[in-house]
């Protein structure tokens, strides 16, 4: 009875759950809502109101100021080329030229200001020049251009550059009656200057003191070689004699007595000079070749490699980083000829800085005579800033090379890059004087000599640099060398060389 | 009567033709209109620049006065005792080059990829590319150091252990480096040609070749050359040309030299004339003439190769059906 009680109630319960349940079918439901809303109600009402206002005077005081006339920038550009790195100045003096020139133009109140792109390249010179050549012909050479001299010619010809006599001329007294005299020479070109020296150098036969030391030579012996050259008693074949020597006697192995320069350049011209050689005619202007001086400075590189055997058989072509290490060590060459930059560069790039090693271990003296009687020679092959013609500002480009020649950006150049003066003013300025390989060297440039101004210069080079090296490589006997410079000469540049 | 309707009945059957006949030409010339014209303007026009050029005596030095110096430039050339060397050379580094490096190694180097499993021969085809993709400048150096004097060269280091004395073998064999040098790049395109071409070669072939009995060098002798022929004859007429063309990595490696005009040729020789020069004065009358012999022994070898190969036949229709 309980348990039907329970189940009743229980579900009674769950029908009242279900029922208070939401009905499936849909049903009205009534339902008041209020709502509550706030109104608001504007009412215009006027109102009585007492201002109190403190009244400030305003007094406008007009000053006059000038206006400054707007800044105008114009934008130079400089290509200049090392190829050695220490030689980065040429780049870096036009720059510190360029701001001397803003400050000046500031201080006249000029609104003028000029913003100088300069590069320096330190890739091959073929390449470099002809990029110019490209760009100058395509209208979009650098305002200002740095090469060598030889370049005035056949640039000054086809239009590429601007004479700049005048302006050295306006600019004489305050900066270029400094420049060492001779130097002018290497920029004249039918009755112009067409550029300012930016430095110049001689090129030396160095020599390994510790090589001569090991073989048993005194400190005097080695220290009065370069007078003995200076004064023309030993001569190339006496060098060439001594590296053979010292190649027999076991202190410099075969191939290692004497080397040039690894590839072409105008280094090897000084052997032709040493011989007596010449290469323009002062009266003419014409190339020339001294056909004796031509035969023995051809035999003289047939001897080294194939008489004498100083110089290894394949030895052009070697790279410049093979060469460089080699000798800068002065530990395996006895004689080899280089340029006065080139102490700079071993100093800097293969000897961590250790100049005192050089002066311990290398020597350096003029390019010995050719034959007794005959004088020592050295090269120099100033380079120079040129104003290219596309130059639509070639006032501010000539005066930027002006302010990049002064004593104090000479020297710094010349005093990092291992190059010789140009200014006069050079010789007394405390940085160069500070210099001892420069002061040592200073004396060559009284011995130097110029490749010439000619438009031809390139063919003539060719020529010659081509028999050179059939000569050195025993593609050519000496005889045939000088038949194929004579045919060549006569074939490219006919009556444009004269032949003595 | 009778002749009214033929009138009417011509007058609008030539004006069909006539539009067909010009819609005949208008189409063609739509399509290789601007083939056309740029074959014009890049290759045909600067032939007549090139030939113009080379009737001047223009160089740097005589840029702004021009002077017509007839053939001239022509005469020197033919005087000129460096002309026979460097054709010569010319000769010696196309007929090498293309021999043993950009068809005989090509074809070598596709013979074995195809003959191996075919991931390996993928692989060492990608890694034989490499050079192609370096850059010449880095390609000639890495050249140049490995052929060094000792101590540097890596040549030298590992000739050692054969008691090879050492030196510099860029100055020692210039010929043997410069067309190593190019072939290993050279050998790349014939190589991809030749494995594309075998790869095309249909399967029964070789098959019915095996079944035959046939070894693997029979296979290749008598089944797989004689149909990549034509593309034999074209790797070998391209690369000829191309070659003539070519001289960035001797100008790299060796600039021509050592000594006499050693590896100097005809393309690079022109280049140092009309664009090259250490002192500045490049002479572009004297090298554009250079340049048009250049053209000419191209067009000459052209011709030879049209003929000889009988070009025509490789690019007639076919003269079967093929399913």
């Amino acid at each position: 009875m309980k348990r039907w009680l329970l189940l009743v109630t229980v579900l009674l319960l769950a029908s009242l759950v279900l029922a208070a349940c939401p009905q499936p079918t849909p049903q009205v439901v009534k339902e008041t809502v209020v709502v509550t809303k706030e109104v608001e109600k504007v009412v215009t009402k006027e109102v009585e109101k007492v201002v109190t206002k403190e009244v400030e005077k305003v007094v406008t005081k007009v000053v006059e100021v000038e206006k400054k006339p707007e800044l105008q920038v114009i934008k130079l550009t400089a290509w200049t080329i090392g190829p050695d790195e220490p030689s980065f100045y040429r780049r870096d003096n036009l720059i510190e030229a360029a701001k001397r020139l803003n400050k000046d133009l500031e201080a006249l109140g000029s609104n003028v200001r000029v913003e100088l792109e300069a590069t320096f390249d330190t890739g091959d010179w073929g390449d470099y020049k002809q990029k110019f050549i490209l760009a100058a012909q395509a209208g979009n050479a650098p305002d200002i251009i740095l090469s060598g001299h030889e370049d005035v010619a056949p640039w000054g010809d086809a239009g590429y550059i601007i004479p700049l006599t005048d302006y050295i001329q306006q600019y004489w007294e305050e900066t270029y009656q400094d420049i060492i005299p001779a130097l002018w020479k290497s920029v004249e070109y039918k009755g112009e200057r067409w550029a300012v020296p930016q430095d110049t150098e001689a090129r030396p036969m160095y020599f390994s003191k510790k090589l001569l030391r090991d073989w048993g030579w005194s400190e005097d012996q080695i220290n009065a070689l370069p007078q003995q050259v200076r004064a023309g008693e030993f001569t190339l074949y006496d060098m060439l004699e001594l590296a053979k020597k010292a190649q027999d006697e076991g202190v410099v192995e075969e191939g290692y007595g004497y080397w040039t320069r690894p590839k072409k350049g105008g280094d090897f011209y000084h052997i032709y000079f040493a011989f007596g050689g010449e290469m323009q005619d002062p009266e003419t202007g014409k190339l020339v070749v001294v056909k004796d001086a031509l035969r023995k400075w051809l035999q003289f590189h047939y001897d080294t490699v194939f008489t004498y055997k100083t110089t290894p058989e394949g030895f052009i072509g070697t790279d410049w980083k093979i060469w460089h290490e080699t000798v800068s060590k002065a530990d395996k060459v006895l004689f080899w000829n280089g340029g006065t930059w080139h102490w700079a560069e071993w100093t800097q790039k293969y000897l961590d800085g250790n100049e005192d090693y050089l002066w311990e271990n290398v020597g350096f003296m003029l390019i010995p005579a050719g034959e007794p009687g005959l004088s020592p020679t050295t090269l120099s092959h100033p380079l120079v800033y040129m104003v290219s013609s596309n130059s639509k500002n070639p006032d501010l480009a000539f005066r930027i090379i002006t302010l990049a020649t002064t004593a104090d950006l000479n020297s710094r150049h010349a005093v990092n890059s291992g190059h010789l003066a140009i200014l006069q003013s050079q010789f007394n300025h405390p940085a160069y004087k500070a210099n001892k390989f420069l002061q040592e060297a200073a004396y060559m440039v009284e011995y130097t000599n110029f490749q010439p101004n000619s438009p031809d210069y390139g063919e003539y080079d060719r020529i010659l640099w081509t028999a050179l090296s059939a000569v050195m490589a025993g593609d050519m006997s000496v005889d045939d060398a000088v038949a194929f410079v004579e045919d060549e000469m006569q074939n490219s540049l006919g009556d444009k060389v004269i032949f003595k | 009567m009778t002749q009214q309707t033929v009138t009417a009945q011509v007058t609008p059957h030539m004006d069909v033709s006539w539009r067909a006949r010009l819609r005949r030409f208008t189409t063609p010339a739509f399509f290789t209109g601007p083939a056309f014209v740029l074959v014009f303007l890049f290759f045909f026009l600067p032939v007549i620049l090139t030939i113009l050029i080379s009737l001047t005596d223009m160089s740097v030095a005589t840029i702004s006065d021009i002077k017509f110096v007839g053939l001239k430039n022509y005469i020197r050339i033919w005087r000129s005792r460096t002309t026979w060397k460097i054709l010569r050379n010319t000769f010696i580094y196309v007929g090498f080059t293309l021999t043993f490096f950009n068809v005989g190694l090509a074809l070598v180097l596709a013979l074995i990829t195809t003959h191996i499993p075919d991931r390996w021969g993928t692989a060492f085809r990608t890694f034989w590319l490499l050079p192609r993709i370096t850059p010449s400048v880095i390609y000639a150096i890495m050249w140049t150091w490995f052929t060094a004097d000792a101590p540097y060269g890596i040549v030298n280091q590992f000739l050692q252990i054969f008691g090879v004395e050492p030196r510099n073998w860029m100055s020692a064999q210039p010929w043997l480096v410069v067309i190593a040098a190019n072939g290993f790049v050279g050998a790349s395109f014939g190589m991809i040609i030749f494995t594309s071409a075998i790869r095309s070669i249909p399967v029964d072939f070789l098959r019915a070749a095996l079944v035959d009995g046939a070894s693997t060098w029979q296979r290749i002798r008598y089944v797989i050359l004689p149909m990549i022929r034509w593309p034999i004859l074209f790797v070998v007429s391209y690369q000829t040309l191309s070659l003539l063309a070519s001289f960035e990595y001797i100008l790299l490696l060796t600039d021509g030299g050592p000594g006499f005009y050693t590896t100097e040729v005809w393309s690079l020789h022109a280049y140092h004339r009309a664009l090259s020069n250490y002192f500045g004065n490049v002479q572009f009358g004297y090298g554009a003439a250079l340049a048009a012999i250049l053209v000419v022994i191209g067009v000459i070898a052209s011709v030879i190769y049209l003929r000889v190969f009988r070009f025509n036949e490789m690019v007639a229709e076919p003269k079967i059906e093929v399913i």
